[in-house]
């Protein structure tokens, strides 16, 4: 006699749109759920947290703006990242070439010497060209020698930290700072103007949203595209089809390294009008668009809502910090119970359980 | 100063300082080796450091504290096989997700531990006759601690365990190639899940050491990134215990010269050292054959699972 | 029937608009309950900086029952805008403290956006109509622990570890060893750069790497207690910084400098209360506190100006001094203390004729250094061996 079998488990070949949203919430709420019991354990109600933070992220003028002076560079690294999960490169570098777009804009604001109307026009190219190369490089050693891009992109992050704190700390030391560490104020023609009284840098808001368009459009309609897609799908059908694997790869890390070039173009001349320490030109904006494109599914147009959802997080965290006196690390603690969350959500989606009373 | 008192010095900082890049590297080869890339080693030495200061304040007890830390390591870095291995899940982005939870966890919990002084410390030792031992005594035999002479032995062991015995071995196919392994009767998962907890609770040890010995108190984000140079040294070591140590060593000296040093050569210099080497290591390897004696173990990052190969 | 439509929209608005402004705009009348927001750019765990400026927070709190207070920790720099805006915004703050240099912008931006609400920035040097700055500085505390620290070094070489090349640190360093080379010419003054203002690992490798090179006497700025930790593990004397750090080595920490910010705080505090400060006159109010106005005090400990182990070693050392003659270092050392605290402040360490390790003079015979000086001070002083970015 066969056991019955109440139900089976069977592989999913594609999960739909619809199954992916919706365990991607159950996992966002799961995360809610754990993070809440931290909350209990400091006293406040996790109700009464998540209403603070929502209202605070969302609900006020000054939140809303938050949360989107937060989401432009995690926009711009984000659409870079889907890029080259596309194509299964695994770009942990976004903070290191975001930094060098940084660099690069700080170099063309101070010393170039350009007329005023080219300044921002250079920087962004600057900048843009900075990242890319950052990028590049790990791209080319892994298309043209094979090594671990994992390894290559993290450690070029370090690189471009203290190459940062070199520029600041040295050469690059403004006269008028009386010695601390960071360069001379941009001139005003280098900064980026902002909306009335908020941080929200509009022009790179403007950058990101049009890249994000662009790139879907990248992906789903252009030959490159195509490429890019079989690359990562199916390495050995992108070989056999004749498309070159090492082109791909320098290709998508010329985008991603240089989108993440403008976010860091875009955060010293939209909010810091200077080059300051690494740690606070980018509060791990590299780091936090992995999720933000992880969560998208690599979709360019939905990275424009999980930057939102992360710029709220992020400025839920300054709530948190200034109404509740809570330690602002909950927000790491957050990210990584969602990231643990999604990630081990993945498996829900690639097994369907059925339910049948069936003999087996 | 002349050049034995510098070398003296130098080197005895170097066994202070690079003892918890030494265990971390030692807990992360045996982990990539049998194919599980972690690199949730800042986390989980954070999380170490933060377990092993509140332990050993509370209990009055320093190697309870490092006891705890290791628990605590191991713990975690359960959390990244679970999800790595059971759930093969993507063992980047896990990775990346156990650092933040480790330093937000000890972030927060460790709020109100900061700037006490640790009432018993791990205790320096400084053994009466060998010290004398001219050059190799002072550097070895002043002022370091149990868990520094250790983590040598620990080197000797473990590089002996990995090439010598059957256990390495199994771990070592288990890494290069685990469909074979599998087909030998080798239970691939259960030997990745221990490995990764090997890492997770040498990383744990690590970040013990620097707040119950090396400190000895707690700071928040105390660990700096040692980590990620920790996971640098990895691969710096050719996968292998032995260059490990010479590797660890290498950039603990590194760092107290950027001090030393700092009169004539840029400090960032030195501190970007090796995560330069890391590359040009990798570079070095990537020659075809080198790759295949001296490269990272053939499955790294790839979960596994039977019959989908 | 549009343009009554529209008419009610106008006047909502402008309604709306004037009583935001009203709300935002109201400025602060003497005599009511006062609300005071501080930006803290640490963690008050830090048991340095921060922890010194909520200290000062928390007496004004006892001391004043109009007063009422919020803080922000951890505050990065850059982010000091937003935290400013919530404070005055929704916290209804009427005076916002920004107690770091790196908030100079963010302050400065929120002086203008808010004319009728008070700043007052720490160490920094613009000022507004409603904008003051403030500091309470040590260099007068440094010269006094330098006197102690040229007595009791044994090998000549004392050790600095420093987090930035900047001003207030130069500043220290150079009265550090002013002091030291006025009882031992020979001293030396060795410095090693952390970069960071809390970097516990960094400053004890620094600490190691200047006791390797001789070092046997420490001073530092890092907000830990990493430097005196590391010192008393080697038996080598150290000098606590900025809270009293007798407490981590009763045995090896000599004295220190103690901030006492809420000597300003008190002061500020109350002159708004009395409306003798209002957000329309401080345009050039500058607190520049020393000893005098007992903004900061020497000690291991409060009230230990001297840790009681050292007294006699410090009695039992003498110099000749040409003014006073033989005296002890610990009779020196006190003397000089009631100079400078007294009021009618009697002598300054950086008194004329001054010298840089250069060899260029910075201060002719009978001169003193000004405050503007003293805070763009970018030389060294004699004595002072190591790397010391931007020196002129």
């Amino acid at each position: 006699m066969k056991p019955l079998s109440l139900f089976r488990v069977e592989r999913r070949p594609v999960p739909s749109g619809r199954v992916v949203l919706l365990v991607s919430i159950l996992a966002i709420l799961a995360a809610l759920v754990v993070a809440g019991i931290f909350f209990q354990a400091y006293g406040v109600s996790a109700i009464r947290a998540y209403q603070l933070i929502v209202k605070g992220a969302l609900g006020s003028k000054l939140g809303l703006a938050e949360t989107v002076r937060r989401a432009i560079p995690l926009l711009l690294c984000g659409v870079g990242l889907t890029i080259a999960f596309r194509a299964l490169f695994w770009n942990i570098g976004a903070e290191g070439q975001l930094l060098l777009g940084a660099v690069a804009a700080a170099g063309v604001a101070l010393f170039s010497g350009l007329p005023d109307v080219l300044l921002l026009p250079a920087m962004f190219i600057a900048g843009f060209v900075a990242g890319a190369f950052w990028g590049l490089i790990p791209a080319w050693l892994k298309a043209k020698l094979g090594i671990n891009d994992v390894i290559t992109t993290l450690m070029m992050n370090y690189i471009a930290i203290y190459l940062v704190q070199w520029l600041i700390h040295g050469p690059w030391r403004g006269p008028t700072m009386r010695g601390f560490a960071y360069t001379d104020k941009f001139p005003s023609a280098a900064t980026l103007p902002t909306i009335s009284w908020t941080r929200i840098h509009w022009p790179t808001l403007l950058l990101g949203l049009a890249l994000a368009v662009l790139a879907y459009l990248l992906i789903i309609r252009t030959r490159a595209g195509f490429e890019i897609r079989v690359v990562g799908e199916n390495p050995d059908a992108a070989r056999f089809a004749g498309i070159s694997g090492f082109k791909t790869t320098l290709l998508v890390m010329l985008i991603s390294g240089g989108l993440a070039g403008f976010a860091g173009v875009g955060e010293v001349a939209g909010i810091h009008w200077r080059l300051l320490s690494p740690t606070h030109i980018s509060m791990n904006y590299g780091y936090t668009a992995i999720i933000v494109a992880w969560l998208a599914r690599r979709n360019p147009l939905v990275v424009i809502i999980t930057s939102l959802l992360f710029g709220v997080i992020m400025a839920g965290g300054d709530v948190i910090k200034v109404s509740l006196g809570l330690p602002f690390q909950l927000v790491n603690v957050f990210n990584g119970l969602i990231l643990f969350f999604l990630i081990g959500s993945e498996i829900l989606m690639r097994y369907k359980i059925s339910f049948s009373l069936r003999r087996q | 100063m002349g050049w034995e008192t510098w070398i003296i010095a130098t080197l005895s900082r170097t066994l202070a300082y690079g003892t918890p890049l030494l265990l971390g590297t030692l807990g992360e080869i045996y982990t990539e080796r049998s194919g599980v890339l972690n690199l949730g080693v800042e986390g989980m030495m954070i999380m170490g450091a933060y377990a092993g200061f509140s332990t050993a304040y509370t209990t009055g007890s320093p190697w309870l504290g490092i006891m705890v830390a290791a628990l605590v390591g191991g713990a975690f870095s359960l959390i990244h096989a679970f999800a790595s291995i059971t759930l093969k899940a993507n063992q980047v982005v896990s990775g990346l997700a156990l650092t933040m939870l480790g330093l937000g966890l000890s972030g927060v919990l460790g709020r109100s531990w900061g700037g006490k002084p640790l009432p018993v410390p791990i205790s320096k030792i400084t053994a009466p006759g060998l010290s004398k031992i001219p050059f190799l005594g002072p550097i070895l035999f002043e002022g370091q601690n149990l868990i520094v002479y250790l983590s040598i032995l620990l080197v000797v062991v473990m590089w002996y365990i990995l090439y010598r015995t059957r256990i390495g071995i199994t771990i070592r196919s288990v890494g290069e190639n685990p469909a074979t392994a599998d087909s030998l009767g080798i239970n691939v998962n259960r030997v990745r899940y221990l490995c990764v907890l090997v890492g997770g609770i040498l990383a744990g040890v690590a970040g013990g050491y620097l707040s119950v010995a090396y400190r000895p108190a707690w700071t928040e984000g105390m660990t700096a990134g040692m980590g990620w140079i920790v996971i640098a040294l990895t691969i710096f070591a050719f996968w292998n215990p032995a260059i490990g140590m010479l590797g660890a060593y290498l950039f603990a000296a590194l760092y107290h010269l950027s001090f030393r040093l700092q009169p004539w050569v840029t400090p960032e210099f030195l501190k970007a050292m090796p995560y330069a080497f890391a590359i040009v290591v990798l570079i070095a390897v990537s020659r075809g054959t080198l790759q295949k004696r001296m490269g990272a173990p053939a499955a790294l990052t790839l979960p596994y699972t039977r019959g989908e190969e | 029937m549009k343009t009554k439509v529209a008419l009610i929209g106008v006047i909502a608005l402008g309604l709306i608009l004037g009583l935001g402004a009203l709300t935002m705009a109201q400025e602060y009348v003497p005599g009511e309950p006062l609300k005071v927001g501080f930006v803290y750019v640490g963690p008050i765990s830090d048991y340095g900086w921060t922890f010194a400026h909520d200290e000062a927070r928390l007496i004004c709190m006892d001391a004043f029952p109009w007063l009422e207070t919020v803080y922000v920790e951890s505050v990065p720099e850059g982010d000091e805008p937003l935290v400013i805006d919530k404070f005055i915004q929704e916290e209804g703050c009427d005076v916002v403290f920004t107690t770091s240099f790196g908030f100079i912008d963010g302050t400065v931006a929120a002086a203008q956006r808010y004319p009728d609400k008070i700043f007052f920035h720490c160490s920094g040097y613009l000022r507004n109509p409603n904008m003051a700055t403030y500091m309470a500085d040590f260099y007068q505390i440094y010269y006094l622990n330098g006197l102690m620290a040229g007595a009791l070094t044994k090998s000549n070489k004392l050790g600095y570890v420093g987090a930035f090349p900047i001003p207030e640190l130069k500043r220290h360093i150079s009265a550090f060893a002013i002091g030291a080379r006025e009882v031992n010419p020979d001293a030396e003054v060795h410095v090693r750069w952390i970069n960071s203002w809390v970097d516990p690992v960094a400053a004890k490798e620094a600490a190691e790497a200047l006791i390797a090179d001789g070092c046997d006497v420490f001073a530092f700025t890092e907000d830990t207690a990493a430097v005196v930790h590391t010192a008393a593990d080697r038996g080598l004397l150290s000098f606590g910084h900025y809270s009293p750090m007798y407490v981590f080595s009763p045995e090896y920490c000599v004295s220190g400098q103690i901030a006492h910010w809420e000597a300003i705080y008190l002061d500020f505090l109350e002159k708004i209360y009395s409306g003798k400060y209002t957000a329309h006159n401080l345009q050039n109010v500058d607190y520049w506190w020393l000893l005098q106005e007992k903004a900061v005090e020497m000690g291991a400990d409060k009230g230990m100006i001297i840790n009681p182990a050292y007294e006699d070693q410090l009695k039992g050392i003498y110099v000749d001094d040409p003014v006073l003659g033989n005296i002890s270092v610990y009779d020196l050392v006190m003397m000089r203390l009631q100079q400078m605290a007294d009021p009618g402040v009697t002598f300054d360490p950086f008194q004329g004729p001054l010298y840089d390790r250069k060899g260029t003079l910075r201060a002719p015979e009978g001169c003193m250094l000004s405050v503007s000086e003293l805070t763009t001070m970018q030389w060294a002083a004699e004595g002072i061996v190591g790397p010391w970015s931007g020196e002129p």
